[in-house]
């Protein structure tokens, strides 16, 4: 564990070594994730504005299960967002041999060089949100930030899951650059109050596909707003992760890479 | 002592024919020919520790394939491989712990941010000490004078520097074997030549070295045993006098005639290989059924000649013959 720590340390460090070689293009993309998350609640402010409502939801209720969504989705950007598409690059261009070439579990490698600091400006829009949006709701209690931090943590374990398994699908379908939209898409679902959606809209996006947990569940849980659906549809995240994991280690095996 | 054993080892790819024109690539959209490809056939050697092996074989003839699978990076479809006493593909985080890999076409190197950041990265991620990994560093920047090249950012280097960092890159955690797939490919006569220098002196150092290449000066300089394969099927496993001696003891002899005449070359025993011109000729001659000097005696007799010089037959001709005959 000391090693592996060791080493995500140094590829760390290496990324951001990485990201100081083009300052100019970092700041870019730092300001332009910044930039288009604060936007970003601005059909909530729309919505709002124009005398319409989710139901039962006040604005800034709304706007802490997106700040919270942001958080998430920023953190995975920085940790893992990349192995999606390193690993899609790599067997496209037969280069995955690299990774396999290191002693180390080639998920582990790939996730400790796909480091993205430029991610941070999503974090930090993020953090901004929570704070607007925390000031106003209030936190229901100390036993609400401990029920949103494992929450959290099941919500990056789906996102971390989803990551695995669009990767794994490439060493079987090369090239399938659409899959992520698709996720992209079906995420979205988390960002919202579930209760505006059809029941079985509800179950899938806690139990099948539990996006509700990137965005909803953990602000649910800061507002003392949950219901027991949550606390069971932590199970799935994790199963989530795990299969993606597995699945992930598995494909290799499908590896080919491409003509000398 | 074998390092490694390959027994009958088969690779075998499937992939999909696609015609072209719009008609094929609709019907392809709907219905797929599939096509099952023999990359490796199954093919059996050893490689003796120490030694350095050298695998040949034209474009497409499953070189790449078999030193990916001995590098644990490819599963094979049958047959088996033991190196260091592990199966590469079942063994691999860490058996690859034990090796080295520098592939001419595919880049170690963090191409954005200086080498020495990549040797920092490779020096955590092998467990190297400091203190070794310096001394290491040091050793191997001197051997290829690259002390001040590896703190300039990997894109401005020419591609003989970046070649040199794959090797130090490679070579850092002290791998027993080293396998290197068009180690010389693109680089300058100079660059190949350090190249070359640096392996001998690591092979002199106890690594085994398996590389497969198109140069055959890489051969001819470095390894004492060759395998040739082509499309998929091993045809030549043996040391380089052999494989030299593979058509025959042959010898070519380079003639300049005093004047232009009709030679009858299989009268002396010969085989006329090419005319230049009407006086210059290309003789090969097999040693087999004479001695040179006899030869030229035979010769002086039949034709005066105002040039002559003796040579061995060309690498190239063995291996283009070998390649042609395995073809027919």
């Amino acid at each position: 564990m000391k090693k592996l720590l060791a080493i995500y340390k140094t590829c760390v460090k290496t990324a951001l070594n990485r990201a100081a070689a083009y300052r100019l293009n970092f700041i870019l993309s730092f300001l332009i994730t910044l930039g288009s998350n604060i936007l970003f609640p601005l059909v909530t402010i729309l919505i709002y504005n124009s005398g319409a409502s989710f139901p039962e939801w006040d604005f800034y209720e709304v706007l802490l299960i997106q700040a919270v969504f942001t958080l998430s989705h920023g953190l995975a950007g920085i940790v893992f967002n990349e192995v999606l598409w390193k690993t899609m690059l790599h067997i496209r261009e037969g280069s995955f041999e690299i990774v396999l070439l290191k002693p180390l579990t080639p998920l582990f490698f790939l996730i400790s060089t796909s480091f993205e600091p430029e991610f941070a400006g999503l974090l930090i829009g993020g953090g901004v949100m929570f704070g607007i949006a925390a000031a106003h709701t209030g936190i229901a209690s100390a036993l609400a930030i401990g029920q949103f931090l494992l929450l959290f943590a099941a919500g990056f374990a789906v996102m971390a899951g989803i990551n695995m398994m669009m990767a794994a699908t490439s060493f079987k379908w090369v090239g399938n650059s659409r899959i992520p939209e698709i996720f992209e898409s079906v995420k979205n679902f988390g960002k919202y109050p579930a209760a505006v959606f059809p029941q079985i809209i509800r179950g899938l996006a806690a139990f099948i596909i539990p996006v509700s947990m990137i965005g909803f569940f953990p602000a649910g849980a800061l507002l003392g707003r949950l219901d027991l659906t949550a606390f069971i549809a932590i199970l799935p995240c994790f199963l989530f992760m795990l299969i993606g994991i597995w699945l992930y280690n598995h494909m290799i095996r499908l590896y080919e890479g491409v003509g000398g | 002592m074998p390092i490694i054993e390959v027994n009958n080892l088969t690779k075998t790819y499937t992939t999909y024919k696609r015609g072209s024109g719009a008609k094929d690539s609709v019907k392809s959209f709907f219905r797929r020919e599939r096509v099952v490809v023999n990359a490796v056939d199954n093919i059996s050697f050893t490689v003796e520790e120490g030694s350095i092996c050298g695998i040949l074989g034209p474009n497409g003839a499953g070189k790449s394939t078999t030193i990916k699978m001995l590098c644990g990076a490819l599963f094979p479809t049958s047959g088996g491989i033991t190196a260091l006493h592990m199966r590469p593909y079942a063994d691999r985080k860490r058996y690859v712990g034990e090796i080295g890999a520098v592939f001419g076409q595919r880049s170690q190197l963090i191409w954005d941010i200086p080498p020495i950041d990549s040797f920092n990265m490779n020096r955590a991620i092998y467990g190297i000490s400091q203190a070794d990994y310096k001394s290491r560093l040091d050793e191997l920047a001197e051997l290829f004078e690259l002390t001040e090249i590896m703190h300039k950012p990997t894109r401005v280097l020419s591609l003989g520097e970046r070649m040199k960092c794959e090797f130090i890159m490679a070579m850092l955690h002290k791998p027993k074997i080293v396998f290197l797939d068009e180690p010389t490919i693109g680089l300058d006569v100079i660059a190949k030549a350090k190249i070359r220098e640096f392996i001998q002196k690591m092979n002199a150092q106890g690594t085994t070295f398996i590389l497969t290449t198109h140069d055959l000066e890489d051969v001819k300089q470095l390894a004492g045993h060759v395998i040739i394969i082509n499309h998929g099927v091993k045809v030549f496993d043996d040391t380089l006098q052999k494989l030299q001696l593979n058509l025959g003891e042959k010898k070519i002899i380079e003639l300049t005639l005093e004047r232009e005449m009709d030679f009858d070359a299989s009268a002396l025993g010969a085989r006329l290989a090419g005319r230049k011109s009407p006086l210059e000729l290309t003789l090969e001659v097999d040693m087999s059924q004479t001695v040179i000097s006899d030869f030229i005696e035979q010769l002086s007799k039949k034709t005066g000649f105002s040039d002559i010089s003796v040579k061995e037959l060309p690498m190239e001709e063995i291996i283009t013959r070998i390649y042609s005959e395995t073809v027919s």
